[in-house]
């Protein structure tokens, strides 16, 4: 049997949910290729609550690379080198997976660039078929299905199957110490966005918006959404239609959201969108279409004009 | 300020998918195709026309990605006039392949020593990229990368782009060369171009550079399928009555999952 290996590249500052991401993708694939997992956690320090958790995973070994300039982990380069410096001479068929989403993708092409190695990209799957690695990635805005077949020593991908288990482990993690420096990040003048809510990663309820509704309509939903606490969304056509700002997109191309609850309004349920929401969440739909197909994946589903239903749900909340 | 703008189009998702499969490795594409700009190729455009617009002396040179309804697609960009206007031809065209994509452009702008001083691209490059073109580029180009910019202008005589994370707003005023992805946003919306301008277009004919390179084996497509159907829960529980009754059960369950 061929050596193969995955190895979970994780940085600490992206929080829990990539951490539980990246896990889970690597537990699942590598108990399906009879493999071993590996994780390569990136920070600023030791005494991060994350730490412990990937020791969890059932990883045969955890490593975790320490460098000062990896405290806020917003620099893709530096996570890449830094990364890049315990990966080189990778002898096994390894692939590494980075946590999904539009950082990780990004990361997961840095790291594919220091490394040499073959970007796989977004996935879809991840198999070990005839002593090599197989990767499904979905093409022409998840019309089709591609599958690539990995000949390199080393590749590198994002990919969400779901949040880890306990593995029954308790690894310690080997800590290394990074020397020299690493790139630094670009020079950024911050202020803060005339955003009023909260942003949609980590929301436990999300209100979210489609090409069904204009501005009046996402105006409702905002106000709704503040109401209950939530984080408002849209979907790639509200964005396109400036309706809502893309740091608030939820789809294949935006974030993804893992909320208790999605309230979907005006929202078609395209496979594109869908992508961008757990299957775990409970989903909440409103379309005047009842033959729209976000009502064959809802929990709940309302068939009503959302001119009248938003006003009605406002009336039943308290300023 | 030399800008480049590389666009490569997508399949109009309006309309269904034309015929593609896998011949010898390599896409294979048939019947009449739609491919029309992303938002995040008109983004990267219009972030283009906006610096000429601020400052005439800016020079804008398009690459649009050969392939399938290309001189539709270079016809739509030339409309909005840019100073020179190409079909870049991959050769093989592996867009799967971003580290093989890269190099290829990489190599081209080094063959025609083309130093633009800012580089424009849709952080996804095309149907078969999922922004690991960009990065890779700008990895090869030598040349720091600023993604996810949502709007661009000159603020002082400076270069200005501004991106969002989360509740923040990061503005990058690049002291040198950069490559800047470009993702939809209601400020980079694309304009409509003049009526004598698409006109014009329409009798305009278009020069094609290659962008040649040796096919690595490190990947390879062994399958193109239909797409794999979303598994979800479905049973979908439908709240009855008139639209007060509605919100008042969609109030409710709403109270009692978040509470659960």
């Amino acid at each position: 049997m061929s050596e193969h290996r995955i190895i979970a590249v994780i940085p600490l500052a992206w929080g829990q949910d990539a951490l539980l991401a990246t896990l889970g993708a690597a537990q699942r694939v590598s108990a399906e290729a009879g493999c071993e997992h590996e994780v390569i956690l990136l920070g600023d320090s030791a005494e991060s609550d994350l730490v412990p958790g990937a020791g969890f995973s059932s990883a045969a070994r955890v490593q975790l690379l320490v460098h000062g300039q990896l405290a806020d982990g917003e620099n893709p380069l530096a996570l890449a080198r830094a990364a890049a410096q315990a990966l080189a001479g990778q002898g096994a068929q390894s692939v590494l997976l980075v946590p999904p989403g539009a950082e990780g993708e990004e990361l997961a092409a840095q790291l594919a660039a220091q490394l040499d190695a073959t970007l796989l990209g977004r996935c879809t799957q991840l198999s070990w078929e005839d002593d090599g690695w197989v990767a499904e990635r979905s093409v022409w805005g998840g019309r089709r299905t591609l599958s690539l077949r990995l000949n390199a020593a080393l590749g590198v991908a994002c990919l969400r199957l779901g949040k880890a288990d306990s593995g029954g482990g308790q690894l310690a993690p080997e800590v290394v110490e990074l020397g020299g420096s690493l790139p630094l990040p670009l020079e950024l003048e911050q202020t803060r966005s005339e955003q009023r809510l909260a942003p949609v990663q980590g929301a436990g309820l999300v209100v979210s918006g489609g090409r069904g509704l204009n501005e009046q309509g996402f105006a409702l939903l905002e106000e709704i959404a503040a109401r209950l606490d939530a984080a408002l969304a849209g979907s790639l056509p509200a964005v396109d239609a400036g309706m809502v700002p893309v740091a608030r997109q939820v789809g294949i191309s935006g974030h993804f959201v893992s909320a208790d609850i999605y309230l979907a309004v005006g929202i078609s349920g395209t496979p594109q969108h869908l992508a961008g929401i757990s299957n775990e969440t409970c989903i909440l739909a409103v379309n005047k279409d009842p033959a729209a197909d976000i009502f064959k994946v809802a929990n709940v589903g309302v068939v009503a004009e959302w001119e009248q239903l938003l006003p009605a749900l406002l009336e039943q909340l308290p300023g | 300020m030399n800008i480049l703008v590389l666009l490569a189009g997508v399949a109009d998702s309006r309309y269904p998918l034309h015929e593609v499969g896998l011949e010898n490795g390599l896409i294979s594409e048939a019947g009449q195709s739609r491919r029309i700009l992303s938002p995040f190729d008109e983004g990267a455009l219009e972030l283009a026309l906006k610096l000429r617009d601020q400052r005439p002396e800016c020079r804008i040179e398009v690459l649009v990605l050969g392939g399938s309804n290309q001189d539709n697609l270079l016809r739509s960009v030339a409309a909005y006039k840019p100073d020179q206007l190409r079909c870049l031809q991959l050769q093989p065209s592996c867009p799967w392949d971003a580290a093989l994509s890269s190099e290829q452009i990489a190599d081209l702008l080094a063959r025609e020593h083309l130093t633009p001083e800012l580089v424009l691209i849709g952080r996804e490059f095309g149907d078969l990229d999922e922004g690991g073109l960009p990065v890779m580029l700008a990895a090869r180009l030598g040349l720091p990368l600023f993604a996810l910019a949502q709007f661009a202008e000159w603020q002082d005589g400076q270069l200005s782009l501004l991106r969002e994370r989360g509740t923040r707003q990061q503005w990058h005023r690049p002291q040198g060369p950069l490559v800047a992805t470009v993702t939809n946003d209601r400020r980079n919306k694309l304009r409509h171009p003049l009526m004598k301008n698409v006109m014009m277009a329409k009798k305009m004919s278009f020069d094609c550079v290659q962008a040649p390179a040796q096919r690595p084996e490190t990947v390879q497509p062994v399958a193109l399928l239909p797409a794999r159907e979303v598994q979800r829960g479905g049973h979908c529980h439908m709240l009855e009555g008139d639209v007060q009754a509605q919100a008042t059960a969609l109030l409710a369950y709403l109270r009692k999952e978040r509470e659960a």
